[in-house]
């Protein structure tokens, strides 16, 4: 299990992308498609017989030198370094970046970037956020052939919708892997340490699909065994760090505080849909009806259907939490502005919460230790 | 005798040039006070103590060009114009080579694209925050009981600089008083700050063309630490004159010479500029 | 507009005429005339708060609420006005009948008419406006625009008891063509030198009524008797200053709190501005787009999509610069950060690398914000503009003294 998780680890350290390189060197002629945060239609990409690749900014293992120029103050760590690692060449296994709808400062990453640097095909997906429209999915599928179209420019050859179902398939059952994890840790918390489970699904954004799969059966079996002994922690749900994300360090810390983190949205991208996907008919606007009909809430998607602020709440009662830590990366607005409401259902429900902000950035966590140690005090010794 | 004189007010201390051009441009004389409560006192003051180093009387100075925030509450002056055209101005009188300033002043550091005769291309500014000032460093020198004069001198003793992870004053305090309590060694914290601050204020200044010949002013340039930090991260040698205190003054004096003998209306030249030898 | 706000109060004690909230960038406000209401924009609240120098206090009430500090500070007045009762004008300000969050573009839209919404309780919908991706709109974009403002419609016949009046919204559509050529012709006045007015400073105070009274004759009747003004200007070498010195290029929003005092600062050096984008958040009428009568939903889905700077993408914002820097014949480029608004200002430090080093235009970079007034520093700011404009008169200088030798 160890060596698994070292891996993983590895993987998501290595801003230089030695594992993609690697796949390209093995696959001649195969290509790399990188994407912004939150959520990539996958399935595509990976139809078109391309590597998609989930970033995640470069975290502390870069220093800002050049995109701080570019993008000043008051704009979140993940755009910075996302355009950083432009500009010093690690992007330079990827012959497609892909942006989509998440918030105002990523859409202007998307385009500056396009501007500087020509020679890969950046793009920008227009996710509907009128999904009470019954037009909406109409719309996501003519876009998600766009984007296809874009990619089969890009690779050379037509994309089949066999090819598209196939890779529908393969994600199911990737995203079925996650669930279970992520339902395994919300029953048994001291089985799964929750920075954890964050490499093993983490881990997925930088392997083939398939490898990854392989990934989280074997370690899936080796939990099962595991007999670890229960701790004394209180059980939290973490919102808010569904771009930017925290350093593992800091994942570690909330646990040594005293947490056990029972849901959290960090690879919120990664289990985007709350079932599986239809592998039978059109499977792009299968694809669309999803997005539109079977994503968990996120506070990058519009949906009045049932605001997230009561989807909240109801997730807190159904993974027995006892607290809410909003874990928000300074500057993120779309989080800034959920917190707000979300807080006014927390308090109307009398789920106690805590919220504490964070860089990528950060390697020294002596000020976000004492806060969540207090608010686990407040709630153990009540 | 042709003379002209420049001040330069800034928010601790105030500064001032005079300058003569009779048989070639001369600085007669330099004056600093501290400003104080009182702009206008403060900028009299340096004013008439560089008049009595320069053993001139006051109505002698044909023109007084006033700079620095303080610049409009010099009632003597004749006219103001920004440090940073002052601070081009200066640096390529003393260095006519230069093609681009660094300034780190107490209170705001800025990067000056300067052209052939020293005029400003292009400028960028930090003024909202204390990193990459004088400020800053401080602040850390205050921190760890050290004299302002000597974190840089120390700064060059480290052989394992401190990772500094923001360079916001505020969080910088605890991350030093964090390394102190880990029991690293002081150089090696102010190597790393000096490093923070140097890497701050390149990527500052590469939103311009930086092309040597490199300058640099402003009170920061006495640190030696500073000095070399940045030169290690521009990758090139840096000018840096005994005068780079008294750059801002040293500009408006010499904007005050050529506003001497020049009728100037307003964006055209008259009188004999394009005769003159150009520094 | 002091009439508008007497409307709005009346409709807040009598419940008529019906209200729709919207976001100004983008706005269908000829849809609302097919049903005789009347619009209600919160970021003219937030605005007219900041112009008033009454923004603080509602700004506070958020903020306890627990809105961030590095919130978009016009999103945090307007609900501080909903928390406090505060309102601009001292009148009422009525519950709308509709909230319409007009995506374009802006994700702050989104967010804070959800929070609008949950603070009313007034109904929301969100017209789901596809962002200028490519080049040009898609056919696709174009027919989901279409089809959401058909479904507007049927909601606001719901709520408001009253069938659309399809003639009447085609009228507007027409009048709304009538006056974008007013306010384009308007804005290519600016081209005259002297611009016979302010383009950034004067365009905004104008902008008002091109919003709320673009689709009725009220709207025609105001800017024809603008552009006559205007005109009359120009035929006598009027402009804004004795002698025009600079022209500029506007980029970004002004800081409203201390507006008086930004614009002070410019007409020190006699510079005028001769363009601006932030202008052209009520629509982007100089480039030759007018509503059609004859596709009224179309042409409405199409100045949606494309006819509004907040949907464009980053890239055409540098295009429409660069056009108006050439074709209105600007000295340089002033591009005003606001820590509020990302859409503007995430990246312009990019906007300022691509005029300065790949088109050698001169630029100035200056920080503030649109509403907070906590967050702008006189000293600085005039600093900054007073080097840029010595530094623009010494290369003008030099550029005479080359012309004569």
């Amino acid at each position: 299990m160890d060596k698994i998780l070292e891996k993983c680890g590895e993987l998501l350290e290595d801003i230089n992308f030695k594992a993609i390189r690697e796949w390209k060197e093995s696959h001649p002629g195969a290509k790399a498609v990188a994407y912004f945060p939150v959520y990539a239609p996958v399935e595509l990409i990976h139809a078109a017989g391309m590597l998609p690749v989930g970033l995640s900014g470069a975290g502390d293992r870069l220093d800002i030198q050049h995109a701080d120029a570019r993008f000043g103050s008051f704009i979140c760590s993940i755009v910075k370094t996302t355009m950083e690692m432009g500009m010093t060449g690690h992007l330079q296994p990827f012959d497609a970046l892909l942006f989509s709808t998440i918030c105002d400062s990523a859409r202007n990453l998307c385009f500056v970037m396009k501007r500087n640097f020509p020679e890969i095909y950046v793009d920008f997906l227009h996710l509907p956020q009128n999904p009470s429209s019954p037009a909406s999915s109409d719309f996501l599928a003519e876009e998600y052939r766009r984007i296809l179209h874009g990619l089969e420019d890009l690779c050379g050859r037509k994309i089949e919708d066999g090819q598209i179902r196939n890779s529908i398939s393969v994600y199911n059952r990737d995203r079925a892997l996650i669930r279970e994890i992520c339902e395994l840790r919300a029953r048994e918390p001291h089985t799964i340490r929750a920075w954890e489970s964050y490499l093993l699904i983490r881990a997925g954004n930088l392997l083939p699909v398939e490898e990854h799969i392989a990934l989280l059966e074997d370690a899936l079996t080796k939990l099962r065994e595991r007999q670890n002994k229960k701790r004394d922690s209180i059980r939290i749900v973490i919102e808010g760090s569904f771009c930017e994300q925290p350093p593992l360090a800091l994942l570690r810390l909330i646990e040594e505080a005293g947490c056990y983190v029972v849901a959290d949205d960090f690879t919120i991208g990664q289990s985007w849909f709350d079932s599986d996907v239809p592998t039978v008919g059109d499977p792009v606007m299968a694809l669309a009806n999803s997005y539109n009909e079977c994503s968990v809430y996120s506070s990058v998607r519009h949906d009045f259907r049932h605001p997230r602020w009561f989807a909240l709440p109801e997730k807190v009662k159904a993974t027995k939490a006892d607290a809410v830590l909003f874990l928000i990366a300074k500057f993120c607005e779309p989080a800034y502005f959920d917190y707000v409401p979300f807080k006014q259902e927390l308090e109307r429900a009398g789920i106690p919460h805590l919220q504490v902000e964070f860089e990528e950035k950060l390697f020294t966590f002596d000020r976000m230790r004492m806060e969540v140690e207090t608010f686990v005090e407040s709630l153990v010794f009540d | 005798m042709r003379i002209a004189a420049g001040v330069d007010v800034g928010s601790t201390q105030t500064k001032a040039v005079i300058l003569s051009d009779t048989g070639g441009m001369k600085i007669l004389a330099r004056a600093l006070v501290d400003t104080g409560a009182n702009v206008q006192k403060a900028a009299e003051r340096a004013f008439d103590k560089c008049c009595a180093e320069a053993g001139v009387q006051a109505q002698e100075v044909g023109y007084v060009v006033g700079t620095g925030y303080g610049r409009y509450k010099i009632s003597f002056g004749n006219a103001q114009m920004t440090e940073i055209s002052c601070h081009a101005k200066g640096a390529h009188f003393l260095c006519p080579g230069t093609r681009t300033v660094i300034d780190m002043g107490g209170q705001d550091s800025k990067a000056i694209s300067v052209g052939l005769n020293g005029e400003v291309l292009d400028f960028v500014m930090n003024d909202k925050c204390a990193a990459g000032t004088g400020r800053f460093l401080a602040n850390a020198a205050e921190v760890m009981g050290i004299g302002l004069d000597e974190i840089g001198p120390l700064s060059l003793k480290a052989t394992r600089p401190v990772k500094i992870a923001t360079v916001c004053t505020v969080f910088v305090e605890s991350d030093i008083l964090s390394y102190l309590a880990q029991g690293k060694k002081g150089e090696d914290i102010l190597g790393g700050v000096h490093l923070a601050i140097a890497k701050r204020t390149v990527s500052l200044a590469r939103r311009l063309n930086i092309e040597p010949e490199v300058t640099m002013t402003g009170g920061v340039a006495r640190n030696i630490g500073m000095v070399r930090a940045l030169e290690e991260v521009l990758g090139l040698r840096m000018e840096i004159s005994t005068d780079a205190h008294f750059m801002g003054a040293l500009g408006a004096a010499l904007f005050a010479i050529e506003k001497l003998d020049q009728s100037f209306e307003f964006g055209v030249w008259k009188g004999d500029h394009a005769n003159r030898s150009g520094h | 507009m002091l009439a508008w706000y007497e409307k709005l109060d009346r409709a807040a004690n009598t419940g008529d005429p019906p209200t729709v909230s919207m976001m100004i960038s983008g706005n269908c406000v000829e849809l609302l005339e097919g049903f005789g209401a009347v619009p209600l924009y919160p970021e003219v609240n937030a605005l007219q708060l900041a112009i008033r120098h009454q923004s603080l206090e509602p700004i506070l009430a958020a903020e306890e609420l627990g809105y961030a500090a590095d919130h978009c500070a016009d999103v945090k007045a307007d609900i501080g006005c909903l928390l406090t009762g505060i309102t601009p004008t001292g009148g009422k300000l009525p519950t709308p009948t509709l909230i319409l969050c007009n995506f374009v573009g802006c994700n702050t839209y989104l967010k804070w008419f959800e929070h609008t919404a949950k603070l009313s309780g007034a109904p929301l919908y969100v017209i789901d406006i596809p962002f200028m991706r490519t080049d040009e709109p898609m056919k696709a974009d174009v027919e989901y625009v279409v089809k959401q403002l058909k479904e507007t419609v049927e909601k606001l016949e719901k709520l408001i008891g009253r069938k659309f009046d399809y003639d009447r919204f085609r009228q507007a559509v027409a009048c709304s063509s009538r006056t974008e050529n007013l306010w384009s012709q308007i804005k290519h006045l600016a081209k005259n030198r002297p611009s016979p007015f302010d383009a950034y400073f004067d365009a905004i105070t104008l902008m008002g009524p091109l919003y709320v009274y673009r689709a009725k004759p009220e709207g025609v009747a105001f800017f024809e008797a603008a552009l006559a003004e205007m005109q009359a200007k120009c035929d006598a070498g009027l402009g804004v200053y004795e002698k025009e010195h600079f022209r500029l290029v506007m980029e970004g929003p002004p800081p409203y709190p201390y507006f008086r005092t930004f614009r002070d600062m410019f007409a020190k050096w006699q510079a005028c501005a001769v363009a601006s984008t932030y202008s052209t958040v009520g629509g982007l009428w100089e480039f030759g787009f007018r509503h059609d009568p004859d596709k009224p939903f179309e042409s409405v889905a199409l100045h949606m999509i494309q006819q509004n700077v907040t949907n464009r993408n980053y890239l055409q914002r540098y295009e429409q610069i660069k056009r108006y820097v050439e074709e209105w014949n600007a000295d340089g480029i002033i591009i005003h950060f606001v820590k509020s608004c990302r859409l503007f200002s995430a990246g312009q430090g990019d906007m300022r690398d691509y005029f300065t080093k790949q088109l050698g235009i001169p630029t100035l970079y200056i920080e503030s914000d649109l509403e907070d007034p906590r967050y702008f520093s006189e000293a600085q700011t005039r600093t900054r503009i007073d080097a840029f404009f010595e530094s623009l008169e010494h290369s003008k200088a030099a550029a005479a003294v080359q012309h004569w030798t």
